[in-house]
């Protein structure tokens, strides 16, 4: 479904160029969780703007189905959703405001939008609260709110930002629970995440970045294969040493 | 998805709502909307009050209160006032001069002084608190000191009277009422003099008669005082549009749903549109608020009166202002978003807006100044010019050219921010949030680009336009001497529309030469055949747009002309006389074939191919012909606006030819034929004319249906060179 081709991006801080991601590749199939791995600055966020279309790679590709994401990136966000680590919700306006605002924003019909915000509201356990102000609720029930806004218009791929960051252990079991529940819906789910015992217990495959490139790609077993470590954590630190080193 | 088929079924509607509703919850946006001008108006209203009233004295009604310690001593001044009313209303000769005002310049002395005495109010004081109450502004004179003589005979109204008063000093109402007493004591004296003077039955004159009179005007210090409402209502309505413009744009980054907004299909400009209209619905509601405070203050609270005169501040003036605040509320509102959009916090926003602030009281500082006056070289400049024409509109009726002209800015400034602030919305958020700053958009980009972007253009935009204006106006300098005139326009034209966007477009990396059409492409799947046939094609095209645009140009501004304003037109032609003396030559170098060249270049170059990048072609040609019609309007300090509509049906028919064949040169071409022919025509006597055209201004009816043939002919053919375009 997400198919990334030797991505490559590089910006401008205080007039030096810094690269940001090095020649990435990967792909994840319609129904498979990939984890995307590495510490804070390895790239992980720059790679899932160019998947978005937010940021346009200097060099290579991200193709969304069997079109290039480049050549029309704001037609293609119809077909993701994304949840991020920093995400919050309008003070002011009430659940069904913001829902129906955002399906507003991806072009989703009334009649459609209104059925889906049920749907979705009544399988997060927030469909009591549809009327209240934002402002009024509980960290879980904004968390399960972003959950809502970031599937009212279906996508076929999610993608999530570090979702579990700052988060305790109801609100991780929430987000694991998610994204089993868009697993088996058949949607192609792209994590970005530092929480490397996190990622084994959700994701299908991996593939870790370290200062913009990709250090080993594959699934569990091949990882272990590769490196000779049998959990994430071991292989990472191993990583770390050998590129410091 | 282009940004109007993303707003169509009533989806900007929608988003503005969201965004209205966001502020409008909002108990900060509701308490400067509301509370502000409420608490507000009323203090200015009295602080004004009392500054006037200390240095001019009081409104005419205001009573003068006499404060005495007991019954007795009110009796006593009471008999005197009425004694000295007496002799007021007989029209008894006094010599003590009676001061004028404003308003009493048509009435008599008697009825002037008979007005005042009416003013004056009795009451009574306990002793402890008499100094008290006089300086606390309850009493405006305290009797002190009051001794009857008992020689005093009422009935012959022969006075023997000491008294002694209290008044504050520098305040002009208790000096005024002072003065009132003074005055009435001296009447009773003169006529006591007077009757002592007859029952001697000599001829006893007073040692000096000395008579005195002011001359020239008095100073008015209600005009600066007026002066401030524009100001208080400008900066009011500045204060009600900060806190949505920071809310809806780095307050949505602080709460983190900006990224999820952005990440939406929904075009950044749409989203922009949508907080902008919310911004500028909230500024317009707070002008309103303000206005009607201002009014029910001025009305009610006695003050319009003192300011404006009987009629007060009437409800007309306060329409008249509001499109002009509404017009300033537009433009203010893309400024505060455009600072806002790189703010990543509320804190940083307000650092960015603070200046800001400051800054724009310092040319409300200047129409405070006397004598300043609205000229058209001050309407160009921002916000300066707003409350110019704020002020003149209070004062009765505003120059009409610099209200244009202020209009005009005012809306182009505004047009141009909301375009970086829409460059400025996406860029903080598609590159590196944290690292992005004002120097970014100034900086030279890493990659090449096949074509110029909407915010290359509207950077460059935003240095023309008042660049352009200050050109424009310096025209003057140089008046009769036309010829060295169209040298120092085709100069500017050269710089300002060629040479720095060149530079601009090469520092930009933009393949200008590509994407204007500059240089043939090379095309492999077209045949030299091929290529050779469109040419010829286009060739035809521009043969028979350029010998037929001119007459419906010409028609166009002589039926505008014949509705625009009369005044403009001895201007325009008093400039034709002066070009008869100019070679042809130069005329035709100078006003067809550098304008033909530098405003292809610019408005089919640059404006058109960095809209399409953004909208549909066919609002692309609308808004650059827009533009290229704007400025064609404006020249020096006159507006030409009969010219606006042909102008923009030109350029659009450019556009169309710019767009369809892939270059700027054909238009070039149609361009500088078209404005040759409108020279020479423009050169001609009416009896030259006379011939060709009949007796009649206008074209011959025949001329026009070939001609209108032969364009829609030339549009065909051009549509059939982009399908092959298109195909290939």
């Amino acid at each position: 479904m997400i198919r990334a081709n030797h991505l490559y991006k590089q910006f401008l801080v205080r007039g030096q160029p810094l690269v940001a991601v090095d020649d990435v590749s990967f792909q994840v199939a319609s129904g498979e969780v990939y984890g995307l791995l590495g510490p804070n600055g390895a790239g992980k966020t720059t790679t899932l703007r160019m998947v978005m279309g937010l940021l346009e790679p200097d060099r290579g590709e991200v193709r969304i189905g069997n079109s290039e994401v480049q050549l029309d990136p704001i037609s293609h966000r119809k077909m993701l959703g994304l949840i991020s680590t920093n995400d919050g919700v309008y003070p002011w306006l009430s659940v069904r405001e913001m829902l129906l605002y955002f399906a507003d924003l991806y072009a989703v019909e009334l009649t459609v939008a209104k059925e889906r915000m049920v749907q979705l509201t009544q399988q997060l356990g927030i469909y009591s609260i549809l009327d209240q102000r934002c402002s009024t609720l509980s960290t879980g029930q904004k968390q399960r709110v972003i959950l809502a806004r970031g599937l009212m218009h279906d996508p076929p791929v999610m993608l999530l930002d570090e979702p579990t960051r700052g988060l305790d252990v109801v609100g991780s079991q929430t987000i694991f629970r998610f994204i089993e529940l868009i697993r088996s819906q058949g949607k192609a789910v792209l994590l970005s995440t530092h929480r490397l015992d996190e990622a084994e217990r959700v994701c299908d495959r991996f593939g870790l970045l370290h200062r913009g490139k990709m250090q080993h790609e594959g699934t569990l077993s091949d990882l272990q294969q590769a490196t000779g470590h049998s959990h994430l954590t071991d292989m990472f630190i191993e990583l770390i040493q050998e590129t410091n080193g | 998805m282009d940004v109007s088929s993303y707003l169509s079924g009533g989806r900007l509607q929608r988003l503005c709502l969201k965004e209205l509703r966001e502020s409008l919850r909002d108990r900060r946006t509701v308490m400067t909307l509301i509370l502000m001008p409420i608490l507000v108006y009323p203090l200015l209203s009295m602080a004004l009050q009392r500054l006037l009233i200390g240095a001019t004295g009081s409104s005419p009604t205001t009573p003068y209160v006499v404060g005495v310690l007991e019954p007795e001593q009110g009796q006593v001044i009471e008999e005197l006032i009425y004694q000295a009313t007496v002799l007021v209303d007989n029209e008894v000769p006094w010599s003590i001069p009676v001061p004028q005002t404003n308003e009493s310049q048509s009435e008599s002395r008697k009825e002037r002084e008979l007005k005042e005495i009416e003013r004056i109010r009795l009451v009574q004081v306990d002793k402890g608190t008499l100094r008290d109450s006089l300086e606390a502004g309850l009493i405006d004179i305290a009797v002190v000191n009051l001794e009857t003589n008992d020689r005093m005979n009422r009935d012959a109204a022969r006075w023997s009277l000491n008294a002694e008063i209290e008044f504050r000093q520098g305040d002009a109402h208790s000096q005024d009422a002072a003065g009132l007493l003074r005055r009435l004591c001296q009447l009773l004296n003169d006529q006591q003099f007077r009757r002592l003077s007859q029952s001697l039955g000599s001829g006893l004159e007073p040692a000096v008669q000395l008579r005195s009179k002011g001359v020239g005007e008095k100073p008015d210090a209600f005009a600066s005082v007026a002066s401030v409402i524009p100001l208080v209502l400008i900066l009011m309505t500045i204060t009600g549009a900060v806190y949505p413009a920071i809310d809806l744009t780095a307050g949505e980054r602080e709460r983190g749903t900006m990224e999820a907004m952005i990440a939406t299909p929904a075009p950044r400009f749409a989203l922009l549109l949508s907080k902008y209209v919310a911004v500028v619905t909230v500024a317009i509601l707070t002008a309103l608020a303000n206005l009607l405070a201002t009014w029910i203050t001025l009305s009610f609270g006695g003050l319009g009166r003192a300011l404006f005169g009987e009629g007060g501040f009437s409800l007309w003036t306060l329409l008249q202002i509001l499109p002009i605040l509404a017009i300033f509320a537009g433009f203010f509102s893309s400024i505060l978003l455009a600072l806002c959009s790189f703010a990543k916090s509320f804190k940083e926003a307000q650092a960015y807006l603070i200046p800001v602030m400051l800054l724009a009281l310092a040319p409300g500082l200047v129409t405070l100044m006397p004598n300043v006056e609205f000229t058209s070289l001050l309407a160009v400049v921002p916000l300066l010019n707003v409350l110019l024409l704020s002020r003149d509109i209070m004062a009765g009726g505003p120059p009409i050219v610099p209200t244009l002209i202020a209009i005009l800015t005012t809306i182009g400034y505004g047009g141009a921010a909301l375009i970086v602030a829409a460059n400025l919305f996406g860029a903080a958020n598609s590159s590196l949030a944290s690292q992005a700053t004002w120097g970014d958009l100034l900086r030279r980009p890493l990659k090449r680009k096949s074509a110029p972007e909407i915010g290359d253009f509207a950077l460059y935009l935003a240095f023309l336009f008042p660049v352009l204006f200050i050109v424009s106006s310096m025209g003057g300098y140089f008046s009769g001497q036309t010829a060295l005139l169209m040298g120092l326009n085709a100069i500017a034209l050269v710089v300002l529309f060629i040479l720095l966007p060149i530079v601009w477009l090469w520092f930009q990396k933009v393949a200008f030469r590509e994407s204007f059409g500059l240089v043939v492409e090379s095309e492999p799947m077209t045949s030299s055949r091929d290529l050779s046939v469109r040419w010829v094609q286009i060739g035809v095209a521009v043969f028979l747009l350029a010998s037929t645009l001119w007459m419906f140009a010409l028609e166009g501004v002589l039926f505008f002309k014949s509705w625009s304003l009369a005044s403009f037109v001895p201007e325009l032609e008093k400039l034709k006389a002066s070009w008869m003396a100019i070679p042809l030559v130069w005329i035709l170098a100078t006003q067809a074939l550098v304008p033909a060249i530098a405003e292809e270049f610019f408005f089919r170059g640059f404006a058109l191919q960095a809209m399409k990048s953004r909208f549909r072609i066919l609002w692309a040609i609308v808004a650059s012909s827009f533009l290229f019609a704007l400025f064609h309007i404006i020249s020096g300090n006159v507006l030409s606006l009969e010219k606006f509509v042909p102008t923009l049906l030109l350029g659009m028919a450019l556009g169309y030819v710019a767009w369809t064949s892939g270059s700027i040169l054909p238009g070039m071409m149609i361009h500088m034929i078209h404005n040759s022919i409108v020279l020479l025509f423009s050169r001609m006597e009416k009896e030259q004319l006379t011939p060709w055209f009949g007796s009649s201004e206008h074209l011959p009816a025949l001329w026009l249906i070939f001609g209108g043939i032969a364009a829609i002919a030339a549009l065909a053919i051009l549509a059939n060179v982009a399908r092959a375009r298109a195909l290939r």
